[in-house]
């Protein structure tokens, strides 16, 4: 029963078969504003702690502020740009109208699907560009590295840190500089060893740092890496740690001092609302302690109360903005005045942080 | 000063090279017999998820190490029935196992984020464990160290001064005659190929039971790699095998003392010190072209099918 398909049949076969796809395709939009679909690209599976963890956090708040009014999907392990702008095409195709990416790997596949839909809003985390349909949002840590490092200069019994990071890239440089300005702010000789591990998740190399620390003689260990190794090695070997993203209490039960996490709840459901309500707007959003983006994990019942008054205090100041934690006089590890007493350091400079404060004790380049 | 920062180094050395030795040493009988698996860090994975539950419900940790010998042992059945008995392309299905015990450890391992253990005593051998460095150094660690360097020492032994070992070896280098003479090569080939999984299983428990006794996804990060790049590059010797565990975890944990003590160089250059180091002079000592044809076994990766 094959029959020979001329190619005008071809082309009568392929424009009905388009037909229907098409007329399907409406349904779908017709039905998708009733229910706002939201699609989301995580960078893993969600697991207990870490960034995913933290972005879980957004979408259970969507679906908690918005009930049945709003469908969640969500594709996670969408890691490489390539698969990612696969994902954010899919996820507009079939009709949802928010889309959020989670990763600086995120920012260049969804800003070249963004143009391609321009009924469709979309939102990154840790992204760059901002379009006419794209906004991207990002944590202020430094504001919450602040506060861990004046509970570690405070907690401290030499004065000496310990830092252990992901990769020597500003979004991990700047914390720690801030951490170390929160320790000098209330120990000013305070210094810190920093190691940067040069990848994003290998648990056993991050406990060899936290040992090899403890072992120059840091008495805190500031933990920024995916996996609560260091925190946990930290509690072995009985000496604080701080932790980073979310709360690692679980593997350090008494001696994590503290840990900045991070919240995106208010700004998923902002966006959601806003684009039900149809006034959504791209804009870049850059959001610290007082918009409740940066959180710290409940202080450890170590820290004696005259600390906690301190750290109480000093959060209450950051928030309103009568304590700035880039505030000058800032010198790098040279010893050159980066900031200058009275000046507070901009934005663009925070975010491009490539040098490491006085006190740092390593190497960002070469 | 010296002795202070001597002894966590040193010690840290042969706790990091542990689960390399393990996989490495697992593997390269596998190899010897003419079978690659390109699986190891997928086994590895599935015995650290195996031994992780176990001892997280409440087994003692020896079990949850014999699980995960036996988990790994299971896992690199599959890939035995597929490259040995199917004769697929043992470079392919290994991979496969890679890519499905990464995928299966992270499924069984998803309740088990929040979770610590207690991790595994460590040996005090009386008088020894109190020397000044060398005590804390090489008398100091838990079980699953010393059953590595046993294991080690016993496949030496078994390789070359016992018969089955030499026709291990025979079984690598000419399997059609190996078959002519009436050894059964297939299933010698299972046989070393379960050790090799099972040795990759313990390797990935010890991750979880002594190492960073949590779980996360992923977290052997490439260990399988590393333990399968040292068998080549050891040229196929168990003792090799064993310097280049111990250089590479040495390297490792040093290049982490140096960028804590602020030395003036690059960390991205630091962190590629192991994989450089480790390269370097094991290609060095097994340069002689004459080592590596007398080790590198002939039928490495091949499929074998009887012939008449």
């Amino acid at each position: 029963m094959i029959r020979h398909l001329s190619r005008r049949d071809l082309i009568r076969y392929c424009g009905a078969a388009g037909a229907c796809l098409a007329a399907g395709y409406t349904c779908s939009e017709a039905k998708a504003d009733e229910i706002l679909k939201v699609g989301i690209a995580l960078v893993s599976p969600v697991a207990e702690v870490g960034w995913t963890k933290q972005h879980s956090l957004g979408v259970a708040a969507i679906k908690s502020a918005m009930g049945d009014r709003v469908e969640v999907n969500i594709i996670d392990n969408v890691f490489q740009p390539q698969d990612a702008e696969r994902v954010f095409r899919g996820f507009a195709a079939s009709g949802h109208k928010l889309i959020f990416g989670t990763s600086f790997s995120h920012g260049a596949p969804i800003a070249r699907v963004a143009p391609q839909f321009p009924n469709v809003a979309f939102d990154c985390c840790a992204g760059s560009k901002v379009l006419g349909n794209l906004g991207a949002f990002e944590a202020k840590y430094y504001e919450g590295a602040f506060l861990g490092g004046i509970a570690a200069g405070k907690m401290s019994k030499g004065g000496k840190l310990g830092f252990i990071g992901g990769f020597p890239i500003p979004d991990i440089v700047g914390p720690a500089n801030a951490i170390l300005l929160g320790a000098q702010s209330v120990r000013p000789e305070s210094t810190c060893n920093i190691i940067f591990m040069n990848s994003w998740s290998d648990p056993g190399k991050e406990k060899e740092a936290a040992l090899a620390l403890i072992a120059q003689g840091c008495d805190v260990i500031c933990a920024m890496t995916d996996s609560p190794a260091a925190v946990q090695a930290a509690e072995q070997s009985g000496v604080w740690s701080t932790g980073y993203a979310s709360d690692m209490s679980k593997f350090a039960p008494t001696k994590q001092l503290t840990a900045f996490t991070v919240d995106w709840s208010s700004i998923y459901v902002k966006d959601a609302l806003d684009v039900v309500a149809g006034n959504w707007k791209p804009q870049s959003r850059w959001q610290g302690l007082k918009d409740g983006v940066v959180k710290m994990a409940p202080y450890a019942a170590g820290i004696p109360g005259d600390v906690r008054a301190i750290l109480a205090k000093a959060e209450e100041d950051i928030k309103s903005g009568a304590l700035q934690p880039y505030a000058g006089e800032i010198k790098d590890q040279g010893g050159a005045i980066r900031i200058a007493k009275g000046a507070v350091m901009a934005d663009a400079d925070v975010r491009s942080a490539n040098w490491l404060v006085a006190g740092m004790l390593g190497q960002m380049k070469g | 000063m010296i002795e202070h920062l001597l002894v966590p180094i040193l010690s840290g050395t042969i706790v990091a090279a542990t689960p390399l030795i393990y996989a490495a040493i697992g593997e390269l009988v596998a190899e010897r017999s003419g079978v690659v698996n390109l699986g190891v860090e997928g086994i590895m994975l599935i015995g650290t998820v195996t031994a992780f539950a176990v001892a997280f419900a409440g087994y003692p940790a020896f079990v949850a190490g014999l699980a995960a010998a036996g988990a790994g042992a299971l896992a690199s059945l599959v890939f035995a029935v597929l490259a040995l008995s199917l004769a697929t392309n043992q470079y392919a299905a290994g991979l496969a196992l890679t890519i499905l015990g990464s995928g299966l450890s992270a499924f069984i391992g998803h309740n088990f984020g929040s979770a610590s253990l207690k991790t595994i005593a460590k040996i005090h051998v009386p008088i020894l464990s109190d020397l000044p460095v060398i005590g804390p150094v090489l008398f100091a660690h838990d079980a699953m160290t010393y059953l590595a360097l046993a294991i080690t020492a016993a496949v030496w032994w078994f390789l070359y001064r016992t018969k089955a070992g030499l026709v291990v070896r025979i079984v690598g280098e000419a399997p059609q005659s190996a078959h002519a003479i009436g050894y059964p090569v297939i299933f010698i080939r299972y046989l070393t190929t379960m050790f090799g999984g099972s040795m990759a299983g313990l390797g990935g428990a010890y991750l979880a039971l002594a190492y960073t006794p949590l779980w996360v996804e992923n977290m052997t990060a490439g260990r399988g790699w590393i333990a399968l790049a040292l068998v080549v590059f050891a040229a196929w010797r168990p003792g090799r095998v064993l310097l280049g565990a111990w250089l590479f975890g040495g390297v490792t944990v040093l290049q982490l003392f140096a960028q804590g003590i602020g030395i003036k160089v690059p960390s991205e250059l630091l962190s590629s010190l192991p994989y450089i180091a480790t390269i370097i002079v094991l290609v060095a000592i097994s340069r002689n072209p004459q080592t590596l044809r007398l080790n590198a076994p002939v039928s490495l990766g091949q499929s074998f099918r009887p012939q008449g």
